[in-house]
């Protein structure tokens, strides 16, 4: 999860975010770059005692600052592609589970192995035991094992909704009357927390998503096989 | 403010933005090319004083981007290689962990391709 006041993306936990986190520094230098480069022309506008009214065209200057930028835009817009067709391969998912969202908590069925479903509301804070954490914590976690592709089919029982954990680079729209697909492999296990990211009323806010990842060892012990 | 580090755990560096966003402590390669990129500029521009006795802040300026630029992207392109070479390295010793000694074992594989 975050820590308090964070402003820059969490570690990755899956390989795609670790590729947003790289194209992030890509862009995020390109961009210092230009910045730089405007500042130091702003300063010059500010400074400069030339104060010829007469210039009419500079047509060097516009067919560079023509062709750069389409040099910029091509070197971020590569990189970009490049993940966004990976978000989109089709890696044969071990398992598939359904996130629905309601007004104001989630529900998750497990049917691949048998009828596991149940709902996860946000712990309220009377409830909250030491160590647990406020507006984040939920009563009954998503549980999943690590290092196996997994397909999340994320709809909506009433309003728009959005099924999100920053640190596996996932957002996805829960949308009433459609099935989103996602699909991630977590490469370390850990509890990650997200929130609900699109406005659906009073409690929008308080409505987390919590992963528990596991071993895939201990996860075929659990309910999911057994119930 | 971040959480105190737990004990055995690594400090995370001091971070330092440079224009409020670039942080180039956590970011890989950032400050190596900001700092090759400092000396270019201040090599370039003095050097086209030196030779021209002109104004020099505008090759200054310019050697600052271009030698940030090229140092960045020599370092991304050798960390991003680095990356996947202890990616395959980190799944051939799970494969040797997990096969060794069965018919699935890689050096027998590798073995047996190279004696034929």
């Amino acid at each position: 999860m975050a820590h308090a006041a964070q402003v820059g993306l969490q570690d990755a936990t899956s390989p795609i975010m670790e590729e947003l986190i790289t194209f992030h520094d890509h862009a995020l230098m390109i961009i210092f770059l230009i910045c730089f480069l405007v500042l130091y022309a702003l300063f010059l506008t500010l400074t400069t005692k030339l104060t010829n009214t007469n210039i009419s065209d500079a047509q060097e200057m516009e067919t560079v600052w023509t062709i750069l930028p389409a040099i910029i835009l091509v070197l971020i817009a590569l990189p970009s592609l490049r993940i966004l067709y990976m978000t989109d391969e089709v890696n044969d998912p071990s398992l598939t589970i359904k996130s629905i969202g309601h007004q104001w908590y989630w529900t998750y069925e497990y049917t691949d192995y048998g009828g596991l479903i149940f709902n996860s509301y946000m712990l309220p804070p009377l409830f909250l035991e030491p160590g647990d954490l406020r507006l984040l914590d939920v009563d009954n976690r998503v549980v999943l094992p690590i290092e196996a592709p997994i397909r999340m089919m994320i709809t909506s029982q009433d309003v728009l909704h959005s099924w999100t954990v920053p640190t596996l680079g996932l957002k996805t729209d829960a949308i009433p009357g459609r099935l989103n697909q996602t699909t991630f492999t977590a490469t370390r296990p850990g509890v990650y927390y997200g929130q609900c990211s699109e406005i659906c009323g009073a409690n929008h806010s308080f409505m987390p998503i919590v992963l528990e990842l596991i071993p895939l060892k201990i996860f075929e012990m659990g309910p999911v096989f057994t119930l | 403010m971040a959480a105190p580090p737990e004990p055995g755990e690594p400090e995370e560096r001091k971070s330092l933005k440079l224009l409020g966003f670039l942080d180039v402590e956590n970011t890989p390669c950032a400050r190596h090319s900001i700092l090759y990129g400092s000396l270019g500029s201040v090599v370039a521009g003095f050097g086209h004083f030196l030779f021209t006795s002109e104004r020099s802040c505008d090759v200054g300026v310019g050697g600052f981007i271009l030698v940030t630029l090229g140092c960045w992207f020599h370092c991304r392109y050798n960390y991003a290689k680095q990356r996947i070479q202890e990616r395959i390295a980190r799944e051939e010793i799970k494969k040797k962990i997990l096969y060794e000694g069965t018919h699935l074992d890689p050096e027998r594989k590798h073995n047996g391709s190279s004696s034929n």
